[in-house]
């Protein structure tokens, strides 16, 4: 009976809307997927009604996807030695 | 001699695919292309040397760890770099053009304000934002609590998101 009570109230805690002040302590989480699933579906229905916070996001995420664009940037040439140099290590080629 | 095959197929199996993300840390570490290849190299003959003794368990996060040390240690051998030399630094992508002058702008701004971010700042944003860690991965790398990173990454974004705001692209919160 009590733990069915005290289930309820913090099912009712999980379930209620984010205030924007919630939601902005987590944003950042959100945005990198480092939250768990229901804070997460709890953290998308705010940005979904509250313009504020939707803007905000957007902005943070054009920020990230700006950012990830230099995520492409690796010198192949610069790769492809580093692959030859693990396979001498591989061939018994390690310096000593 | 211990089994050679053995070693050879647990550095095959947990490090070589970890060979791109360790030259963009070490890039991230670096902020030099010559030495981010030192570094890995360093950092794969150390994990060849150790690889019996790796239990197998994230090689990812053992891997940024023997990068880390590695990396102290060569910046307590030599002076560290106190400019960064704009002929060494990570290139921009070419393939990337958009006719919107406006986009242009803002991916500019944005650039420009990474620049700008202290050591510290512009380190957390490019391990996670441009390298792709997780929170808990860049931790490792910069042996600091996840908190740590969670923190210096929101002020560091909020940077940024602040110049664009000024400079009339971005919206939100005031």
């Amino acid at each position: 009976m009590a733990s069915g009570f005290f289930a309820r109230v913090f099912r009712r805690g999980r379930d209620r809307p984010m205030t924007c002040h919630e939601a902005a302590a987590v944003l950042q989480q959100y945005l990198d997927g480092e939250i768990d699933d229901t804070t997460a579906v709890r953290v998308a229905s705010h940005l979904d009604v509250c313009r504020d916070c939707g803007i905000e996001a957007e902005t943070y995420e054009r920020i990230k996807s700006t950012l990830a664009i230099r995520r492409a940037d690796l010198p192949e040439d610069s790769v492809a030695r580093l692959r030859d140099f693990a396979a001498s290590l591989q061939s018994g080629h390690a310096p000593s | 001699m211990t089994d050679q095959r053995t070693s050879d197929a647990a550095f095959q199996q947990y490090v070589v695919p970890e060979l791109e993300v360790m030259l963009r840390v070490a890039r991230s570490l670096t902020r030099n292309a010559a030495d981010a290849e030192d570094l890995v190299q360093d950092t794969l003959v150390k994990a060849y040397r150790a690889i019996d003794r790796f239990d197998g368990q994230y090689p990812r996060a053992w891997l940024l760890t023997i990068m880390r040390n590695t990396h102290i240690n060569s910046a307590r051998r030599r002076r560290p770099e106190l400019v960064r030399d704009p002929d060494n630094a990570p290139e921009q992508p070419a393939e990337e053009r958009t006719d919107d002058v406006v986009e242009q702008q803002i991916d500019g701004r944005i650039l420009e304000a990474l620049d700008e971010l202290d050591e510290a700042f512009r380190t957390i944003i490019e391990l996670v934002d441009i390298d792709g860690l997780s929170y808990a991965e860049a931790a490792e790398v910069l042996d600091v609590p996840v908190g740590t990173v969670m923190s210096r990454l929101h002020r560091a974004r909020k940077r940024i998101r602040d110049r664009l705001v000024d400079e009339g692209f971005g919206g939100g919160r005031s």
